[in-house]
């Protein structure tokens, strides 16, 4: 099986004016593209600008993909072309400091500069989300634990982990299947109790 | 939800569904919110197991960038134009071929009538001036009488000579050049006497002026213009 076929299955539909389709994209890759951005700058916010332009640059080109590569080696390419000129360009532009404002417009001015991820109450979702998946890993079935981990963490493909834990594809299929059910019926209580913010996801 | 429909979401998301069920669900995911946000929150898991350490897992990333997509053309509107703008711009390409040979064909029957002209001025005169061209001994009676038996008026445009004749023989100007020598300098002497000699040795090959123009007029009565 292509290693490819359902985001390129995704892309085609893009291709075709399909919008819809490239918000699950989108979806698929945000966190990886935005932890590989990381590497380029710290901060988590700019990391998601830097992503969000990315995203968009590879929105226009897509017209352009053909196919000959994996649909994410191209969107990590756009990406860390994207972060290298962000980095340059901030680097270039003198950094601006107002010595006449006083201590009020100071921490105003700090407070509106604050993007959401780092205010407490982005940072205790995000801390929830991340307990929640992990107390539901935990107390999942060990075969379904060892299949998702090997997935999600190893990046092994159905086969790779049906030779590694000695079973059929299609059970790996759905022992994966059960264990993303079970994680999720618990993170969609966080998602949709959880401060109100469901809307929000991804 | 369809357990089943899960299912195939999960394979999905990995990588691993055949390509005729990818179709079907990727048409069905791009449009059921639902099932895209249990498409988005696999992608939470994947990377809470990853731990994909300072990535902010309820980042508005995805809406920020549905919302600017929203904005921007349909991809496939984009190209659409594509092929109605060639469509457009084809229907004058016919015309400007046509009008572009026409040019060149007019431009051309325009030059060859100068350059007949300057040989001849009555070159394109009708049945009347025949006779005339008959006197004139380069054009024999028999060749141009095809043109005078009650037919329509044609014209006949003759062919240049293939060599213009001297206006003074060539010998008598040889002898001219060389008894003037010492009033002329000898690179334009030697200039002029080689002309002379590659003339007498262009007209030796040739049989005779007028059946040269003879056989150019019979080449053009097989062609009527």
């Amino acid at each position: 099986m292509s290693a490819d076929i359902s985001d390129l299955s995704l892309v085609r539909r893009v291709q075709r004016g399909d919008k819809g389709a490239f918000d699950a994209l989108v979806l698929k890759y945000q966190h990886k593209l935005v932890k590989l951005v990381m590497r380029y700058v710290r901060n988590p916010a700019e990391a998601e600008d830097i992503a969000q332009e990315a995203f968009i640059k590879a929105y226009r080109a897509l017209p352009q993909f053909r196919g000959d590569s994996a649909f994410y080696t191209w969107l990590y390419r756009i990406a860390i072309n994207t972060a290298k000129n962000a980095v340059v360009s901030r680097d270039r532009s003198p950094i601006e400091y107002d010595l006449d404002r006083n201590n009020t417009d100071e921490s105003y001015d700090m407070q509106g500069r604050m993007k959401d991820s780092e205010t407490p109450e982005g940072l205790v979702l995000t801390d929830e989300i991340r307990s929640t998946v992990n107390a539901a890993i935990d107390a999942l079935p060990e075969d379904l634990r060892t299949a998702i981990v090997l997935r999600e963490l190893e990046g092994l493909s159905y086969e790779e982990i049906a030779a590694t834990m000695d079973c059929p594809v299609g059970t790996v299929r759905s022992r994966i299947f059960r264990a993303r059910e079970a994680i999720d019926r618990r993170l969609r209580e966080v998602f949709e109790g959880g401060l109100g913010r469901v809307e929000e996801l991804g | 939800m369809n357990e089943e429909l899960d299912s195939q979401l999960s394979a999905m998301f990995d990588n691993e569904l055949p390509a005729a069920e990818c179709e079907l669900l990727a048409r069905r995911l791009s449009r059921d919110e639902q099932l895209k946000a249990r498409w988005g929150r696999y992608a939470v898991i994947g990377a809470t197991i990853r731990a994909e350490g300072g990535v902010r897992l309820n980042a508005p990333l995805a809406s920020r960038v549905s919302a600017a997509i929203a904005s921007e053309p349909a991809l496939a509107a984009e190209a659409a134009p594509q092929p109605r703008k060639r469509i457009e711009n084809r229907w004058w390409q016919p015309v400007a071929s046509a009008a572009a040979v026409a040019g060149v064909a007019a431009g051309a029957i325009l030059w060859m009538r100068t350059q007949s002209s300057d040989l001849t001025p009555a070159v394109a005169q009708t049945t009347p001036v025949v006779p005339a061209m008959a006197a004139l001994g380069n054009i024999p009676v028999s060749t141009v009488a095809q043109v005078n038996t009650g037919e329509p008026e044609t014209y006949v445009v003759p062919r240049l000579p293939t060599h213009r004749r001297l206006v003074v023989p060539s010998t008598e100007l040889a002898n001219y050049v060389v008894a003037h020598s010492e009033f002329s300098s000898p690179v334009a002497r030697r200039n002029l006497l080689s002309s002379f000699m590659a003339t007498e040795s262009g007209t030796a090959g040739a049989s005779g002026g007028s059946e040269e123009i003879t056989e150019d007029v019979q080449d053009d009565a097989k062609t009527p213009q």
